[in-house]
């Protein structure tokens, strides 16, 4: 990795986050957006405003959101405030993920292009590859990554709504499995400390819960907020317990 | 004059979907930007942070497995979660493999379908 990697240009990370990327995590995002090309279809969306959807919204749940609310007739405003509140998470995700791939002279321009491309599956991948990634490169590596996934994504989506008719029940459920699966078992695999457990446990388990609990659709903010404060009361807990 | 129609996907899917679903997406990863600004790789604001997204991000699956959406609404409760659990153990069992999480949670899943 070391040797001929330093010696690697801007283009050369970039193909090679773009490599990484086809030979495993945008086969995850891709077959989940299969799924939702699926119900683009079932719900009498036309196939390009599905693989746009793919492009531009880039995110698996608001998509659901927006096809589901279409199918059952919600309000305009019921259905944007809906998105925003499943996309709050984009909010941490971004502000976690910029300061470890940018350079001192990015712009804001490329950082706000770069954060559109910021879906879980990016951002698991990145914050755990970029690290390996020499600090001026990363951008570049980041931005073939996350075009890995996104083109194969939104090439899935069209395969997932031409294959619709032909998808079973039982398979259109697996597909929309896969993140979930894949972003538990990803999360563990690059929990460093005990605050990753934390925030993953508590947020699985208290999510259902407070779902019956908070109305509104502020539900997962809550769960979020408490969860997210366990998780660092439980890192400061661990740094308290090493120095004594 | 109404610009209702411009928010009415049945008459104008793409600018309701651009209205509805982008932008809302695009404005939340902005605030995500500003915010970012002056948070140092090292920080503990980002330790923080991350253990926020990472939270949300639970908080969403977590949301899934309660209330399925469109197709997922065809399993059952017992199946997904049985589904997480033998994933969680197979991920373990084949020394922390995510790949083998994957197979044996869809697996399940598939299963409790196919049993029900």
């Amino acid at each position: 990795m070391t040797g001929a990697g330093e010696q690697r240009t801007s283009a050369g990370w970039f193909f090679e986050g773009a490599r990484q990327a086809v030979s495993g995590p945008a086969w995850i995002v891709g077959l989940s957006l299969a799924s939702v090309g699926g119900l683009a279809h079932d719900v009498g969306l036309s196939a390009s405003n599905a693989v746009l959807s793919t492009l531009l919204v880039w995110a698996g749940p608001a998509q659901l959101i927006f096809f589901t609310a279409i199918a059952t007739g919600v309000a305009p405003f019921a259905i944007a405030l809906a998105v925003t509140l499943a996309s709050v998470r984009f909010v941490p995700m971004v502000v976690s993920l910029l300061p470890l791939i940018r350079g001192s002279r990015t712009s804001l321009a490329t950082q706000i292009f770069a954060a559109h491309f910021v879906a879980v599956t990016v951002w698991v991948e990145t914050m755990r590859r970029a690290p390996g990634v020499p600090r001026e490169q990363r951008m570049a590596f980041y931005f073939g990554l996350a075009s890995g996934c996104i083109l194969t994504a939104a090439g899935m989506t069209l395969v997932g709504y031409e294959a619709a008719r032909m998808l079973p029940t039982a398979l259109a459920a697996a597909l929309l499995f896969i993140t979930p699966i894949y972003f538990i078992a990803a999360s563990m695999r690059g929990a460093r400390e005990a605050m990753d457990w934390v925030a993953l446990g508590f947020g699985l388990t208290l999510a259902p819960f407070v779902e019956t609990l908070v109305g509104g659709g502020l539900d997962l903010l809550v769960t979020g907020l408490i969860a997210g404060l366990a998780a660092y009361a439980a890192r400061l807990a661990q740094r308290a317990r090493r120095r004594a | 004059m109404s610009v209702g129609w411009l928010v009415d996907p049945a008459v104008a899917p793409l600018a309701a979907m651009l209205i509805l679903a982008a932008a809302p997406n695009l404005i939340l990863r902005v605030v995500g930007v500003l915010l970012s600004r002056g948070i140092d790789e090292q920080s503990e604001a980002l330790a923080f942070v991350r253990g926020l997204a990472l939270a949300l991000l639970a908080g969403v699956v977590g949301k899934l497995i309660a209330n399925p959406p469109g197709a997922l609404a065809a399993t059952t409760t017992t199946g997904r979660i049985g589904a997480i659990l033998i994933a969680v153990a197979a991920f373990f069992l084949a020394r922390r493999s995510i790949f083998a999480a994957l197979l044996a949670g869809e697996a399940t899943l598939i299963a409790s379908l196919a049993l029900r």
